[in-house]
């Protein structure tokens, strides 16, 4: 198993596709929190001086850090989502799956091995998302005001380090949710497909379900979006695709339902690699 | 039926459905050790889906599949240790170099080293090219570099499925001696390939299957050499067939041109003459015809072998 782990993050790292993330990741970085700096520097006319505040203090510590990491879990989620379905998907473009098959013949390594190695990814990503972040709301939040650290302390630092714990935990269920279609469909567009198609889809029935009241607006509370929200900040401007999911759920009710959308994906991913033929052309 | 632990390959009434479609269909096949074994069939007759079942990539719907004397279905993992096997060109992952994609398998694999790589990357005769992105290399390259995949971990038994698709004549050459090559070190090779001259000249055994059937099996000595037909040539060619057709002994009569074909055993040739020299027909060239692996399988297929 550690062998095949081993050499799915050394095909990761030599694969370009894996550095381009990494350049998307940086520039929207720079976008999102260059435009937010453009707001504030120059606020339009009929913007009220308390958003404007509330905007300026999301660039400045410690309020930036709650917009570093909503950023980064956005975009993290979008970029894993295409990482995952391409990691996964590829393997039956190219045939190598046949490759790695016929040479180990214990299925369930191979998807635990891919699972393992993409969450190793996900976890780099996040640091890297956060340096990047870090390093560019520093640079923004000096032009505006000289940056005081008196508010770090080690509970503060403890705080951010739950942050992180849930920020990389989020990204979980949506790398289950990918392997799962790219397996399904044994192709990287499915996967594709599948984790931005629910992504999407999903915010637009959160919110349509939140305005309907009722038992609908009980719905969103089992669905991965609004799950996170309760886990991780979200911003001014990285909620979700279409806004607020309205009251998140409790922490507790969170993570238990996040995990059981990963095992549940996890195992039903397993069952059918298990099961399903490799079938040669 | 309990396997025979001397066999390298075994199988019993092996079939695979894929829903209304019987692929393979109660397939019974048996490769010996140290045998270079031909798989032949025309394309759609089940050859892939086998290898696929012997490869642990297909499940079987029914019969079973031993190989090394171990059932494939419990002891997977074990057998593929001594398997190489070449299931298609392009089972490889294009931005890596042909080394490092053979440095991925040697790692998956365990114990295979850096001068194992070089010397299979000798073998293939892909070393000077053995940096360079597997994307940019030609279909036979990248055949070769399957080969070579194959031949890592210095398996007991190959298994190649169309190893010369898309070589030059001096590769598909340097191919069948290697092959042969193999074996002579006494390995086993279980040699899928529609090019039934090559397999014809480096296969000890062959099965021939049609819709996912074993028609004939045997040492390709003994399937050619059926001893049933004469090849004649005769002073009144047109005047020889009409006496031949009409001898009972004699199972059919046709004519290539200037020779005659007849079907019917080798010692019966000099009955043959004499019946003709009764007749003032003097024979030019008598000869047994060699039966090709072509023509023993759009005999037997009665499909075009390409």
């Amino acid at each position: 198993m550690m062998k095949l782990i081993a050499g799915e993050l050394s095909k990761l790292a030599k694969r370009r596709m894996t550095w381009i993330l990494v350049v998307v990741m940086v520039v929207y970085f720079a976008i999102i929190l260059f435009a937010t700096y453009g707001v504030v520097s120059s606020p339009p006319e009929r913007m009220s001086p308390e958003i404007i505040a509330q905007i300026r203090a999301s660039l400045q510590f410690p309020g930036a850090f709650d917009t570093i990491f909503s950023t980064a879990r956005t975009i993290l989620t979008l970029l894993v989502i295409i990482l995952v379905a391409s990691s996964i998907g590829n393997e039956y473009g190219w045939g190598s799956i046949r490759q790695i098959l016929s040479r180990r013949g214990i299925r369930y390594q191979f998807v635990v091995s891919k699972l393992i190695s993409l969450i190793f990814y996900a976890l780099i990503g996040l640091v890297l998302a956060l340096v990047t972040g870090f390093v560019l709301v520093l640079i923004i939040a000096n032009m505006l005001d000289p940056v005081t650290w008196d508010f770090l302390d080690a509970g503060y630092i403890g705080s951010m380090a739950e942050i992180f714990g849930w920020t990389l935990f989020t990204l979980l269920p949506y790398i289950a949710l990918t392997a799962f279609f790219a397996f399904l469909g044994r192709s990287a567009i499915a996967g594709i497909g599948g984790g931005l198609g629910f992504y999407f889809i999903e915010a637009i029935l959160v919110t349509i379900f939140n305005q309907s009241g009722g038992w609908l607006a009980e719905i969103p509370a089992y669905l991965i979006g609004p799950n996170i929200d309760a886990l991780v900040p979200v911003s001014l401007f990285t909620q979700g695709p279409f806004g607020s999911s309205g009251d998140p759920p409790s922490v507790l009710h969170a993570s238990i339902t996040l995990a059981i959308y990963c095992v549940v994906l996890t195992g039903a991913s397993l069952a059918m690699f298990e099961k399903r033929d490799i079938v040669l052309q | 039926m309990p396997a025979e632990p001397d066999l390298v390959v075994q199988a019993r009434n092996l079939t695979k459905r894929f829903g209304k479609i019987t692929a393979v269909d109660e397939l019974n096949i048996e490769v010996h050790p140290g045998e270079v074994f031909g798989f032949l069939g025309p394309n759609g007759s089940g050859k892939s889906t086998t290898m696929g079942m012997l490869l642990g990539l297909i499940a079987p719907s029914s019969g079973t599949a031993c190989v090394f004397g171990m059932d494939i279905r419990k002891h997977l993992p074990q057998i593929l240790k001594r398997i190489g096997a070449l299931t298609e060109s392009t089972g490889f992952y294009p931005y890596l170099s042909g080394r490092d994609n053979l440095k991925y398998i040697a790692g998956i694999t365990g114990g295979i080293t850096g001068t194992r790589i070089d010397e299979v990357l000798e073998l293939v005769d892909l070393k000077s090219r053995s940096g360079d992105p597997f994307s940019s290399y030609s279909l036979g390259m990248k055949q070769r570099l399957g080969i070579a995949s194959a031949l890592l971990s210095d398996p007991e038994f190959v298994i190649l499925d169309e190893p010369t698709n898309g070589l030059d004549p001096a590769g598909m050459k340097e191919i069948r001696e290697l092959i042969t090559g193999l074996g002579q070190q006494g390995k086993t090779v279980f040699l899928n390939s529609h090019l039934l001259h090559e397999v014809q000249q480096v296969c000890g055994r062959v099965a021939i299957i049609k819709k996912g059937r074993v028609v004939t099996q045997g040492p390709v000595k003994e399937l050619l050499n059926r001893g049933d037909c004469l090849q004649i040539r005769a002073t009144q060619p047109d005047k020889a067939v009409e006496v031949l057709t009409g001898q009972e002994w004699i199972g059919s009569v046709a004519r290539e041109g200037e020779k005659i074909l007849l079907e019917v055993k080798t010692e019966l040739a000099s009955r043959v003459s004499a019946v003709l020299a009764a007749q003032d027909i003097y024979l030019i060239e008598m000869k047994a015809r060699e039966n090709t692996l072509e023509d023993l399988f759009l005999e037997l297929t009665g499909e075009d072998a390409k």
